[in-house]
């Protein structure tokens, strides 16, 4: 097969994998999602699957696909990064205009950095610490998409909507259009993330970058990176450089990872992602990919590849992460307006959690937000309930199933109806029965709990009319609310609700002696 | 999934009936099959009587000003049937007042709003729907002409997807022949009241107030607000903002009451909620009654829906408020009510 048509299958393949990424994507949404299927790309993900693995403790088949990652690694190079990686390709596209500076490139030695967040995510990670996964480009992309892109792409639409359906005359198509797209596409769901603007400036960051040196995540910060890198050094198929070239520096201006040398041309394995840009643009014909056998063996060292150096400051950044993150006041109590998804807790969140969003696109009322740092810094970006947003659907436990590790540990429906995520309080200086004497049950109309947690007491009251009414009054009763926050949700005040659910307040035995 | 494959049962037993039913309407009774029950032959024979008059009263109009379909001499004002079996009972409770066909005209568009509250039970524990009688009443209407039946709501908790399938009405309905729309919030409008007393104007679904028929058919269950949950309060799923109704609830349902103007009203009493309602979740809240209340009168069957609960009309507000307004009458001892057990 002729170069340019392996440049033309690799596009191919950045494409259709992108388009599977969107699909799963999607897929989650869906009422019976599967967790495996939508959960796929975490399953190819090799650092995910490792850490997954420490979390869980478990071996599952699926697992395999890591593998099966990891052998194409030692087979072709960095191929994930290059033909498949859906945060790559979208980096890799949208570039400056002009061709890489040949002059003035970053240095070489930034590329170590990849390693060392590597290493701390891994060190961290295995003590209990899974705070910077949130840097794993999968959990990235993710992220942007559902909490960023996808509800930007709701809201417009809605907006259109809302405007079209202002002419009667247009509703028979409107409708049309609304049951055969929007529909499928959206199923009506009502989106808004308090990190939407934040995680879209964090990707344009990234896309910035792209302006300093092309693909600029993939080559000094991206950790999967860093560690599919570190395999590539030991690939059979490797690009080399023959007798034919004429020096003209074509290949070493098109490298989207920088990794030619402008000099000699030789190119760290390490670092490239197997474009085929090179041999498309060689004049000369003397670029190839070629297998390393019979006389294999690994590639040369850089000077930016990790040594002792590296390892000591990934392993002292590690534990300095580790013993930080137990300084934090948050392994010490919970905050009170802290709610989890069900089951999770704030060890599970910080010990377990890959930040992979897949709990936030799954949540059907769209309540669960990523934390900033409510939850202390070590619990970056993990799920909290925003009743006010979206309460915990009593006929849902869709999170439980998505997620991929046991930060949310998996439940039957009837478990994580009996399980406890908060308890409601009335604020009776606002609530308008007993603020404002006013007739109101909307919160004890809305509790789904068989026997009702909350509770209405009948006083004898003045309307603010000063005639003596019968009044029904609000009450939590405590040992029944599972703090799903449908009565904050739907409390019928503007601003904050007069019921709010806060972190379930067992009773904690303090030291104070007996006596 | 057992009470869906006993549903769906149900609902294919009751298919024959509907067909036996669209005999009359071609003026072809004599041709009827000796069906050799008792329900059938009933039904056939009340169609037989009412079926012309009832037709000739419905008149297109806008709904505050469409005048409410009174029976004929020989159509009841009410039928309260009672029997195990929720298909057999509406379809005699349909045949009572006359047929569908009194109320349905060959290619309306008909709405039915069932009560679907939330997503959180399915059908059993009675706070949504019977299924069935959703589905036997979709039948009705196709079997009468009608040219499109919708079913839908507003749950209030949970999506209308989960809520429509959880509470069995998706799977009965679409058996049925019938459509479940969801209500989309770009088709609400808002319009005035003119009868209206405390409610001057409200945001409605549209569609609803376009339908040529719209048949109410809540559950009957408790409320702690309302009291009941009965044809009155479940109009409170065809506007915007139900939280609104929640002050002065007895004057602005019958304000409601009078601008969308149901045309029928079928009272699901085959399972009552009488506690913990609206939402329920405990079978042992559940009184299986095994009865529906049919009428053109909507203050009519919410009041003999409450006498199911030993209420009288008076007790609940809204009841109160409409018969105040004139919108029917709670008077049970001035009507004809025809109540059959099977």
């Amino acid at each position: 097969m002729k170069a340019m048509s392996w440049r033309r299958l690799r596009i191919a393949s950045q494409v259709i994998f992108l388009l599977v990424f969107l699909f799963l994507f999607w897929v989650t949404q869906q009422p019976a999602s599967s967790s495996i299927l939508s959960s796929l790309f975490f399953y190819l993900d090799p650092l995910a699957v490792a850490i997954i693995a420490i979390t869980t403790r478990t071996i599952l088949l699926v697992f395999s696909l890591a593998l099966l990652s990891v052998v194409l690694t030692l087979v072709f190079g960095r191929v994930w990064c290059g033909w498949a990686c859906p945060l790559g390709s979208v980096l890799g596209w949208i570039k400056p205009r002009k061709r890489e500076r040949l002059q003035n490139k970053p240095s070489e030695n930034l590329r170590r950095i990849k390693y060392v967040l590597l290493l701390v995510i891994l060190i961290a990670g295995a003590f209990g610490i899974q705070f910077l996964f949130f840097l794993d480009p999968i959990t990235l992309f993710n992220r942007l998409l559902s909490q960023s892109v996808w509800p930007a792409a709701q809201s417009l639409v809605n907006d259109a909507e809302v405007y079209l359906y202002r002419f009667d005359s247009l509703w028979n198509i409107l409708d049309k259009i609304h049951a055969i797209f929007v529909y499928p596409v959206f199923q009506e769901r009502v989106s808004h993330f308090y990190l939407a603007v934040p995680t879209l400036l964090l990707f344009g960051l990234l896309l910035g970058l792209n302006w300093a040196a092309e693909r600029y995540w993939c080559r000094y910060l991206c950790p999967l990176g860093g560690l599919l890198g570190f395999l590539s050094r030991f690939s059979l198929l490797r690009r080399n450089v023959d007798d034919a070239c004429i020096s003209c520096q074509a290949c070493a201006r098109a490298c989207p990872t920088g990794t030619i040398s402008s000099k000699d041309f030789h190119s760290d394995p390490a670092e490239c992602v197997v474009c085929y840009d090179c041999i498309t643009t060689c004049a000369s014909n003397a670029n190839h990919f070629e297998w390393q056998f019979p006389k294999w063996k690994p590639a040369v060292k850089e000077a930016y590849d990790p040594g002792r150096r590296e390892v000591l400051l990934g392993l002292g950044a590690a534990v300095g992460t580790v013993a930080l993150a137990g300084a934090e006041p948050i392994t010490r109590r919970q905050p009170a307006t802290l709610i989890r998804p069900p089951g999770a807790t704030e060890d599970s969140l910080a010990s377990e959690c890959i930040r992979c969003s897949q709990c936030i696109n799954v949540c059907p009322t769209q309540g669960l937000q990523a934390t900033v740092l409510e939850g202390g810094w070590q619990n970056l970006f993990t799920p909290q309930l925003i009743p006010r947003l979206g309460y915990c659907d009593y006929n849902c436990q869709a999170c439980t199933q998505v997620c991929p590790t046991e930060a949310i540990p998996s439940m039957t429906l009837e478990e994580k109806r009996a399980t406890t995520i908060g308890l409601a309080r009335v604020d009776r200086n606002r609530c308008l029965p007993w603020a404002y004497n006013t007739p109101c049950i909307v919160c004890e109309e809305a509790c789904p709990l068989p026997d009702k947690a909350i509770k209405l007491q009948v006083d004898d009251v003045l309307d603010p009319g000063g005639n003596p009414i019968i009044l029904q009054r609000p009450i939590v009763l405590k040992e029944n609310c599972i703090g799903c926050g449908v009565c904050e949700h739907q409390c019928p005040l503007g601003g904050e609700a007069a019921i709010r659910v806060y972190t379930p307040t067992p009773f904690i035995p303090t030291n104070y002696s007996s006596g | 999934m057992l009470s869906i494959a006993g549903l769906s049962g149900v609902v294919s037993a009751c298919k024959p009936l509907a067909k036996t039913l669209t005999l009359p309407t071609a003026n072809n009774t004599g041709s009827v099959s000796p069906t050799g029950t008792e329900t059938r032959t009933l039904t056939a024979t009340q169609i037989e009587e009412s079926v012309t008059p009832g037709k000739a009263s419905v008149t297109p109009q806008s709904p505050s000003s469409t005048p409410t379909l009174q029976p004929t001499a020989s159509q009841a004002y009410m039928a309260v049937i009672h029997g195990t079996d929720p298909s057999q009972i509406t379809i005699a409770a349909l045949a009572a007042l006359g047929g569908m066909e009194r109320f349905v005209a060959s290619g309306d568009d008909v709405i039915i709003k069932p009560n679907i509250c939330t997503d959180y039970y399915s059908y059993e524990y009675a706070a949504t729907t019977n299924p069935t009688v959703v589905a036997t009443l979709v039948q009705l209407c196709l079997a009468a002409g009608a040219k499109r039946v919708r079913v839908m709501d507003q749950p209030f908790a949970g999506k209308a997807q989960t809520a429509y399938a959880r509470s069995g009405i998706a799977d009965a309905v679409a058996a049925a022949g019938g459509e479940m729309e969801f209500m989309d919030r770009n088709k609400y409008v808002t319009v005035p009241i003119h009868d209206g007393l405390d409610l001057k104007e409200c945001t409605f679904y549209k569609p609803i107030l376009d339908a040529d028929i719209v048949i109410d058919v809540p559950i009957a269950k408790t409320h702690n607000l309302a009291k009941l949950t009965l044809a009155g309060k479940n109009l409170l799923g065809t506007i915007a903002n139900p939280g609104q109704m929640h002050s002065n609830l007895g004057q602005r349902i019958a304000d409601l009451v009078s601008h969308v103007r149901p045309k029928l009203i079928v009272v699901d009493a085959v399972r009552m909620l009488m506690r913990n309602g609206p939402t329920g979740g405990n079978l042992d809240d559940v009184n299986l009654a095994n009865t529906v209340i049919a009428s053109h009168d909507i203050v009519a069957a919410d009041a003999f829906a409450a006498s199911l609960f030993g209420m009288q009309g008076n007790d609940i507000s809204y009841i109160k408020a409409a018969a105040a307004r004139g919108l029917g009458t709670m008077d049970l001892s001035s009507i004809k009510i025809e109540e059959i057990s099977y």
